[in-house]
């Protein structure tokens, strides 16, 4: 069977070519092309990303009402603007990286509420780890340190700001936890301060231990 | 011309076998629309828009920069595009295929090439804006600024009070909010004074 339809194919294929080949070439590559963009923006929306499984609905649930979501000016960030890079080739990676969670919704490895909240510090980390190493790059898409502008800041906004400049501190090692609940355990400062990295490994790397202090 | 080029196209692709004359349809077609698809994303940068041509660096530009959609508290902007071209695919390359008369008005007219004469240009640029932004009920404002998701105890009682009467009277946001980035024209009609017939613009369109 498949080798007939091979073969089929192959012989289609060595036939010789015309212009209505060229130009049927040119229209699938036009349909491919529109459908694989149209994907990415789709995928992109609040739409697929909040409603496409079951498992995000509860995240979407934490970020309604956050600052994020809902502000003075109405200006929103939703799923993808703090969780998929915006550059072209990331963007890709990152879309192919969702198989994980196809994967994990057909193993159903956050399936329950108490599933998920088991998971959920292990889930968080890898998020701060993430922004950690790009310096926050998805918060940096929106928000331009450099147009910040001082006189709309509070005085302490601006101490801290200059404080975790001189400390090399990125965006999510302070504004974590913002739109998403909080889960037991070190935040990211813990996480990525130099204390934590001389202290043994295993201690910074272990699953829920509450050592944050409020 | 074109003739001979299909022609010759024609023998090229009887050369061939059928698979490979449709593997290359179908990557030329991948890299047009990906050069085409680039071309709009670069088209739409602020190095592009801002200073490719000292029409828009010496009066638009300079005029938005440090306005609140540039510099605010937060540091998230809106730059020319996001206010001044569709978000939606269609009205997009319609906007883009629009920019030609830029190009114009740069090249062989020179209409706005000296301050004078785009401050002499500027009612006219003004309004031609406010129009479009009635026209669609400020679509392109409301691309960032979702009426819904303003918290109401984040804005003052005025702003409130206001949008809820802009509400009543069927105002669009460009009614009132005009002038916030460049400056106001010194003369001609405001936004409330132009008169546009929104009724045969569906909101949300496409195209």
């Amino acid at each position: 069977m498949f080798k007939k339809i091979i073969g089929r194919i192959r012989a289609w294929g060595s036939r010789p070519g015309s212009l209505f080949i060229l130009i049927a070439g040119l229209a699938v590559g036009g349909v491919s092309f529109a459908s694989f963009g149209s994907f990415m923006v789709y995928a992109n929306s609040e739409h697929f990303c909040a409603n496409a499984c079951h498992e995000m609905q509860p995240l979407q649930k934490e970020h309604k009402g956050t600052i994020h979501d809902m502000n003075r000016s109405g200006v929103r960030a939703t799923c993808n603007d703090c969780h998929v890079p915006h550059e072209y080739v990331p963007n890709y990676l990152a879309k192919l990286g969702l198989l994980s969670d196809v994967w994990g919704h057909w193993t159903g490895s956050i399936d329950t509420k108490a599933e998920f909240d088991a998971k959920r510090y292990e889930l968080a980390k890898r998020v701060w780890v993430y922004m950690k190493s790009n310096d926050s790059r998805e918060c940096r898409h929106c928000h331009t340190t450099a147009k910040m502008d001082p006189d709309k800041q509070t005085e302490k906004a601006l101490k801290r700001h200059e404080k975790g400049r001189l400390e090399g501190l990125t965006c999510i090692e302070c504004h974590f936890a913002i739109a998403h609940t909080e889960p037991d355990g070190p935040g990211p400062q813990e996480l990525f301060s130099v204390k934590a990295a001389a202290a043994d490994a295993p201690a910074s790397a272990a699953a829920p231990v509450s050592t944050r202090k409020d | 011309m074109p003739k001979r080029l299909i022609s010759k196209v024609r023998r090229w692709a009887a050369a061939r076998r059928a698979i490979v004359v449709l593997a290359a349809g179908f990557g030329l077609a991948w890299v047009g629309l990906t050069l085409f698809g680039t071309t709009m994303v670069y088209t739409s940068t602020e190095a592009f828009c801002a200073t490719s041509c000292h029409e828009m660096a010496n009066n638009s530009n300079m005029e938005y920069i440090g306005s609140s959609h540039d510099r605010n508290r937060t540091g998230v902007r809106a730059t020319c595009v996001d206010c001044h071209v569709p978000h939606a695919p269609i009205p997009l390359y319609i906007a883009k295929m629009g920019a030609l008369n830029d190009l114009w008005s740069h090249h062989v007219t020179h209409t706005v090439d000296t301050r004078e004469k785009f401050e002499a240009q500027r009612p006219k640029m003004a309004q031609r804006v406010w129009t479009y932004m009635k026209g669609n009920d400020s679509r392109e404002c409301r691309h960032c600024h979702t009426p819904a998701n303003m918290d109401p105890d984040k804005q003052s009682p005025i702003a409130i009070a206001r949008h809820e009467k802009g509400k009543r009277e069927k105002l669009t946001c460009v009614d009132c909010h005009f002038g916030i980035t460049h400056h106001e024209p010194k003369s001609g009609p405001g936004p409330q004074e132009l008169d546009v017939d929104r009724s045969l613009i569906p909101r949300s369109a496409i195209f």
